[in-house]
């Protein structure tokens, strides 16, 4: 693989605020194409990591390599590249929305207005109208518009829909993978909602304390977990350190395993893991130096 | 950039335009009344020229027409703080308390080509209103300037250099202090206080001190004042008075004290206290700057406060461009 296949390559990085580390050793190699879930609770550094990958923070160690480029020198030609669509998505609340767009042509190399004013026209968003005056919605549409009409190789979305009411959110979230659809741009988003993720997204990367706890394919992640359901046992369950789980309940134990599909033990019935239980068996373990677990394209 | 720094600060310019315009045509107006009292214009009354009947005549209707006005100049001290400080305020402040600076940096327009344009094109602006509401200033006062001097604190802080500085001296606390507070109103009250603190400490301290000032000493006339034998004259009104007083024969200075005992003596005596002083080699002296240090002074003010400005930017060029907002 060639550096440029990758959207995203980040390696040691760490970003340190005066409270304390917001992230450590984040070390990351996400493939180009595809949606991207950067999954974990509220304050597990999301934002931070989200910000250092379109170049608003430098990261304290390590660096930020985005479509082959560091992008901590943000030239002209890197920035264009990456589209990014922040928290409660800004918006010069006193411009009108051809004023907004009118921005983006005067700070941007390749923009394409008359792609925003087709997407802007059908959601029905006014141009005349001052970007405050607008519905959360419609200011999250407008600046989705914003954000795609620079055409992007790389779209960073950080909660995008966190702040919608579910009808704005199936709206928005049909705009963007329309745009995926129309493929050449790979989209990076984070989330603290683990649903509905799995029909959206090809990625997945879990986010806590601080630390990546789960990286990888999600196609792949599923097929190498999954959940054995035996008798309760209190024994050392762990085989080789594929246990990421143990939940005993009055009878039984219930493991999930990571062990790519190992034959079962006598007595324990294997079955598949849904994406949010595993989501969530991650989040729920001590966070713990290096235990990072990485697989897929970097694997 | 251009459009777009115009679209984000036109509110700021143009309520800062009309107010530079409406005082200033004000001005214009009620000075050029006052100017038409001086028929060969104010500076043929300055000096000696002064005393002429003409010119007397002048001088106290100036005086009784329009001395109200100079003495409402006081309140435009305050012009440069509001320039400034209104302009550097929002300049970064605003962008982090909406959140659009996440918007404005992820753009094309890499940050610091975005900063550079932004404190340029509004400090030049801050420079052009303060620099244009000064000539008015300096112009309407020049009737008063030719009968009181230009050192005095109502002439010297309103008038040539050193009000753009101080401007851009607000200017600079009012973007720093937005970029560290993170909110415009902060900010603005914060330049305020600096622009307050900063000015009073370098007029009342710093500036008597720019250079050594001059001595004048001469003995008390036995005659009154009119009486005048010395070969160093005494300053004029047009010098910066910054101390007076008596000293004996011997050169030593008296205290406010020592002169009221002399006071006192010679009315128990029931002399005529200029004769009394001059009977005993008392001496008058006076501690001033003379007028033709006006522009050095200028100069100095100017540059003190620019000097600060620069730094102040410079912290908020650094902070931009280390990426810690």
């Amino acid at each position: 693989m060639t550096a440029t296949e990758f959207a995203l390559r980040t390696d040691g990085v760490g970003k340190r605020y005066r409270k304390g580390w917001a992230l450590r050793d984040c070390t990351l190699d996400l493939p180009a194409g595809g949606v991207i879930a950067l999954v974990g609770p509220n304050g597990a550094g999301k934002t931070t990591l989200l910000r250092m990958v379109v170049g608003l923070l430098a990261p304290s160690t390590g660096t930020v390599e985005v479509l082959g480029h560091d992008v901590t020198a943000s030239t002209p030609q890197t920035l264009s590249r990456i589209g990014f669509l922040a928290q409660d998505h800004p918006l010069y609340k006193r411009f009108t929305v051809a004023e907004m767009l009118r921005f983006g042509r005067a700070t941007n190399l390749r923009f394409d207005q008359a792609l925003a004013e087709r997407r802007l026209a059908t959601l029905g968003i006014p141009l005349d109208r001052r970007a405050g005056t607008l519905s959360g919605g419609q200011q999250a549409q407008v600046a989705l518009a914003l954000a795609l009409a620079k055409r992007p190789d790389l779209l960073v979305l950080d909660e995008p829909v966190a702040s919608l009411d579910p009808l704005a959110r199936r709206e928005f979230l049909q705009v963007l993978m329309g745009a995926v659809a129309e493929g050449g741009v790979t989209v990076l988003f984070s989330s603290h909602v683990v649903h509905e993720l799995e029909r959206v997204c090809d990625h997945l990367v879990v986010l806590n304390h601080g630390r990546v706890t789960l990286a990888g394919d999600i196609d792949t992640l599923l097929a190498e977990h999954r959940l054995l359901v035996g008798p309760r046992t209190a024994t050392d369950l762990d085989r080789a350190g594929a246990v990421v789980e143990a939940v005993h309940s009055d009878r039984h134990t219930t493991l999930l395993v990571r062990d790519g599909g190992l034959p079962a033990a006598p007595g324990w019935q294997a079955q598949p893991v849904a994406l949010e239980d595993l989501v969530l068996a991650y989040l729920r373990r001590p966070s713990e130096p290096g235990a990072a677990v990485t697989s897929g394209v970097a694997a | 950039m251009t459009w777009l720094i115009w679209r984000q600060h036109r509110t700021e310019v143009c309520v800062l335009g009309l107010l530079v315009g409406l005082f200033g045509v004000g001005l214009l107006v009620l000075g050029s009344q006052a100017h038409d009292l001086f028929p060969g214009g104010p500076v043929r009354c300055a000096g000696d020229a002064g005393t002429s009947e003409a010119c007397t005549a002048a001088l106290r209707r100036l005086d009784e027409e329009y001395g109200y006005i100079e003495n409402l100049l006081a309140a435009f001290y305050l012009m440069p703080v509001v320039i400034g400080a209104f302009l550097g305020a929002p300049l970064l402040a605003r962008e982090l308390e909406d959140g659009t600076w996440q918007l404005a940096w992820t753009q094309a327009v890499p940050r610091m080509r975005w900063l550079a344009a932004k404190l340029a094109a509004l400090a030049a602006v801050t420079v052009a209103l303060t620099g244009l509401f000064t000539a008015v200033i300096t112009w309407f006062r020049q009737p008063f300037d030719v009968w009181e001097g230009r050192f005095q604190y109502d002439a010297f802080d309103v008038e040539g250099l050193v009000p753009a500085a101080y401007a851009l001296f607000a200017f600079g606390v009012a973007t720093a202090a937005g970029a560290i507070l993170r909110r415009s109103l902060p900010a603005f009250g914060v330049a305020f206080g600096a622009f307050l603190a900063a000015r009073m400490a370098v007029a009342s301290l710093a500036r008597p001190a720019y250079a050594t000032p001059l001595t004048a000493t001469e003995p008390v006339a036995a005659g009154g004042a009119t009486d005048q034998t010395g070969s160093r004259p005494a300053p004029t009104v047009a010098d910066w008075m910054i101390d007076n007083g008596y000293a004996d024969a011997t050169g030593r200075r008296l205290t406010t004290l020592e002169y009221y005992e002399l006071k006192d003596a010679a009315d128990r005596a029931g002399a005529n206290l200029n004769q009394f002083l001059h009977a005993r080699g008392i001496q008058e002296y006076w501690v001033y700057h003379p007028a033709d240090r006006f522009w050095t002074f200028q100069l100095i003010e100017a540059a003190v406060f620019i000097a600060v400005a620069a730094v102040l930017i410079g912290v908020v060029v650094w902070r931009v461009r280390r990426r810690i907002m």
